[in-house]
């Protein structure tokens, strides 16, 4: 059908890790001047296709192709000289040095043997220009939030001149206008006749960039066709092996009139002099563009972080409850972003993670009973769905199972309030339908749910009320009935404001 | 006009970055220039020319050692065989230099071991990935042993012509420290040098952005090698002969200098000139403390206590924002 090599190509490629296969006889072709889409659940193989691809791994078995060309030995030097670049999810940035000097990073022009500063100047510069980055290029990246250093690393990318970029996940921490950017780049490149492997969990995104896609499934390729003629729910079914419709539970009533937690005048981090109601039985959504203060809010609430209010009644105790032990106590529970960091403990067995927030009630001599954890565990499990050994190491477990483990170790305790804070990112669809599922059962039992999220269509679909925070303000609280996807948007970018002062 | 315009631009890029290296530090310049002018007042001497000789003369192993262990720690690493480097270097200084090879021969032997053994440790370290702590550790007995082998008991001699240069009234120590400092800016400059601090904070990153993560570090260990002989070199010029265990204080006072520095453990965090500052500083606090009559036990308990207080100081600031 082309006639054209493609520029980078898998063939037939297989990798295992400790005996267990992640990738088996996977072939890709990446054709210049188009955008090409890898789909697939967490866990699936995506990112280790990409490490094969650009020579961070090497395949047990196939062969990577550039040019059409077999590569016997693929190093991510040699990847870059072929003109490969990849923005990896996991930002490859260094804090300490500056914008430019991260940009160059691995490819520094060079004068007399010294790095030439000049130069590097200019194209760093122009890198930048193109993702629309206009700090100082000497502001140490250290200095700049997750989203802007997100668009550092799509420039270090470009900085190379690649004639294939692999992006994984670009979007998860870029805001709005920030993603509108970089789509209006990628069209541009593709029209440049670069080669683009987009991957993303973002299927609208990937539905209105890409024109080719390959779907991953438990490590064998399910699907390598032209996107045109498919649809968002064809593509979740080429994932899943099943229709999406039943993505979102249904929606029902089960809000009671009685607050969970009330506060007023609640300044924490980022948040200034908000007025806030949870009620029980509720799923709150809390939106807006990443990094307004919203997790300020969560953590203030939950007593990690300092905290001033006017006044506050938490499940019926008047008061913050100014720690986190005194939260849990008060029904609090909550569940960081960053399970590998904040979440879970990695190296640690999958029982011990559930079993953390129990150890922290016990008296603190009383012996464990290793006989009732492992009951308890397994109850869990059962009851969440996280299938396998449970001895194994946390990190052992997919995205999506890590994030049932964080969630799972607050269930023993009935908590009468979770604050969630974007549960569901870089979380596969399948778990994200039982994570969902599992959100409106607590709000069906009469807990109290806050769901802050970067997903906006899971804020409309799962939540009775979205506040949407923009600058540290709640500046809008979308009812159920006002709840649409262009409603929340133009409340987190100011659009709103004019309207209602009219 | 193009390479006007471009020129124009490096002054838009290199000195910024410079300066921004600078916001951390700031803070301990101003306590440094503090303690320097309370310095020269308790003791004028310092104003003279020998005054300032035999100031500079007392700081500059404890530079050069501080810098030696800043590298490391900023590759993410740790040595706890600078001491017994120091020794060594001063034991082959005092062995060789007055015999055949002559002030040059002993000088390149000198050299030579420091960046043989540095670059070996290194590469057992990185290669071998094991921790550093570990093989430096049992380095530094490997290496003291080696200092006692040359020169079981103090001995061996230094030319003295070469320890008047070096440890006389003249300025040349802080001379030669201005010249390191100005080849580690130079190597700084290279982009092997300035990988250091990718490969110590994010090495897979650096590693996946086509940095030689794995050279940048040995190559850490060896010029931290060579430091650490090379102030071994100074000590055995400023005393005249060679002590096998000489430079066993310097191994925690080159992480206590590096600490007050700002220098972090976990890699890529901090600067050099941090590093230089808090050997100074260091090196001030001994000296005040010692003219002022301070017993060595006080002298080590309030030099711990100040030393906490340093690293303290900006994790409160941090707590309070």
């Amino acid at each position: 059908m082309v006639a054209t090599a493609p520029l980078l190509a898998a063939r037939g490629v297989s990798k295992s890790f400790f005996g267990n296969p992640v990738l088996r006889a996977v072939s890709i072709a990446l054709q210049p001047g188009r955008v090409h889409a890898l789909l697939g659940e967490n866990g699936a193989g995506k990112s280790t296709l990409i490490n094969l691809l650009s020579g961070a791994l090497r395949p047990d078995g196939g062969a990577i192709e550039v040019d059409g060309r077999p590569v016997s030995r693929m190093t991510p030097a040699y990847a870059q000289q072929a003109g490969i670049a990849v923005v990896q999810q996991e930002l490859s940035l260094t804090a300490s040095l500056s914008i430019a000097e991260n940009i160059g990073l691995g490819a520094y022009p060079r004068r007399f043997g010294l790095l030439d500063y000049p130069e590097l100047a200019v194209r760093a510069r122009a890198a930048c220009d193109l993702v629309g980055l206009h700090e100082p290029l000497s502001i140490p990246v250290g200095h700049l939030s997750l989203g802007r250093r997100q668009m550092v690393e799509i420039a270090k990318a470009l900085y190379r001149r690649p004639r294939v970029l692999i992006l994984d996940e670009p979007t998860s921490s870029l805001s709005a206008t920030e993603t509108k950017v970089l789509t209006e780049l990628l069209e541009r490149l593709r029209g440049e006749g670069i080669a683009i492997l987009y991957i993303s969990h973002r299927l609208n995104e990937v539905m209105a960039l890409c024109q080719h896609v390959t779907v991953l499934k438990d490590g064998a390729c399910t699907a390598d066709r032209s996107l045109e003629g498919t649809d968002a729910s064809g593509l979740v079914r080429l994932m899943v092996g099943r229709d999406p419709g039943d993505l979102f539970p249904q929606w029902q009533a089960s809000v009671s009139t009685s607050n969970a937690i009330s506060v007023r005048n609640f300044s924490a981090g980022l948040m200034r002099d908000v007025d806030l109601d949870i009620r029980t039985g509720e799923v709150l959504g809390i939106g807006g563009l990443v990094g307004q203060g919203q997790e300020d809010l969560l953590l203030g609430l939950y007593g990690a972080i300092p905290a001033r209010t006017a006044s506050a009644t938490v499940n019926g105790a008047s008061g913050l409850p100014g720690g986190v032990p005194k939260a849990n106590a008060l029904g609090l529970a909550y569940v960081p972003a960053d399970r590998k960091r904040e979440g879970l403990h990695l190296i640690h067995s999958i029982i011990s993670n559930m079993m953390l927030p129990a150890f922290a009630r016990l008296p603190a001599l009383k012996l464990r009973s290793r006989r009732a954890e492992r009951e308890t565990a397994r109850g869990l499990a059962a009851q969440l769905g996280i299938r396998g050994d449970l001895d194994r190491p946390a990190q052992a477990l997919s995205g999506g199972n890590q994030q049932k483990v964080a969630l799972a170790k607050w269930m023993p305790h009935h908590p009468l309030a979770l604050l969630l804070n974007d549960p569901t990112r870089g979380v596969d669809v399948e778990t994200k339908r039982e994570i969902y599922m599992m959100l409106r059962n607590f709000a069906a039992a009469g807990k109290a749910v806050v769901l802050l999220s970067s997903d906006t269509p899971e804020l409309v679909h799962l939540c009775d009320r979205v506040a949407v925070v923009r600058e540290g303000h709640i500046v809008a609280m979308l009812e159920r009935g006002a709840l649409s996807e262009e409603a929340i948007v133009s409340a987190a970018m100011g659009a709103e404001q004019r309207q209602v002062a009219a | 006009m193009s390479t006007v315009a471009s020129s124009r631009q490096a002054g838009a890029l290199y000195w910024p970055v410079q300066l921004r290296r600078n916001v951390g530090v700031r803070g301990l310049f101003a306590v440094v220039m503090a303690f320097l002018v309370a310095y020269g007042f308790l003791f004028p001497g310092l104003l003279t020319a020998s005054g300032f000789a035999k100031f500079t003369q007392s700081w500059f192993p404890l530079a050069l050692v501080a810098m030696a262990q800043a590298i490391l720690m900023l590759t993410g690493g740790i040595s706890l065989a600078i001491g017994a480097m120091v020794s060594l270097g001063a034991v082959i200084a005092a062995t060789t230099m007055t015999g055949p090879l002559g002030v040059a021969g002993g000088a390149a032997a000198v050299a030579l071991t420091g960046i043989g053994i540095g670059g070996a440790t290194g590469f057992i370290v990185v290669k071998l990935r094991l921790p550093a702590i570990v093989v430096t550790l049992a380095g530094s007995f490997i290496i003291g042993g080696a200092a006692l082998l040359i020169l079981p008991r103090p001995g061996g001699a230094i030319p003295e012509w070469l320890s008047d240069l070096l440890a006389g009234n003249t300025p040349a120590a802080f001379v030669l420290l201005l010249l390191i400092v100005l080849l580690w800016k130079l190597y700084l400059a290279t982009p092997l040098g300035l990988s250091l601090y990718a490969a110590g904070e994010n090495p897979v990153g650096a590693y996946r952005s086509g940095v030689p993560v794995d050279g940048a570090r040995v190559a850490a260990y060896a010029i931290s090698g060579l430091l650490c002989t090379g102030a071994g070199l100074f000590v055995a010029a400023q005393t005249g002969s060679g002590d096998p265990v000489i430079g066993t204080a310097f191994t925690l006072n080159s992480i206590a200098a590096a600490v007050l520095g700002g220098i972090g453990f976990l890699g890529g965090q901090g600067t050099m000139r941090g590093a230089l500052a808090g050997s100074l500083l260091l090196s001030l606090m001994i000296s005040v403390m010692f003219f002022l009559g301070f017993t060595p036990v006080a002298q080590y308990v309030a030099q711990g206590l100040i030393i906490i207080g340093a690293v303290a100081i900006p994790q409160f600031r941090k707590v309070q924002q």
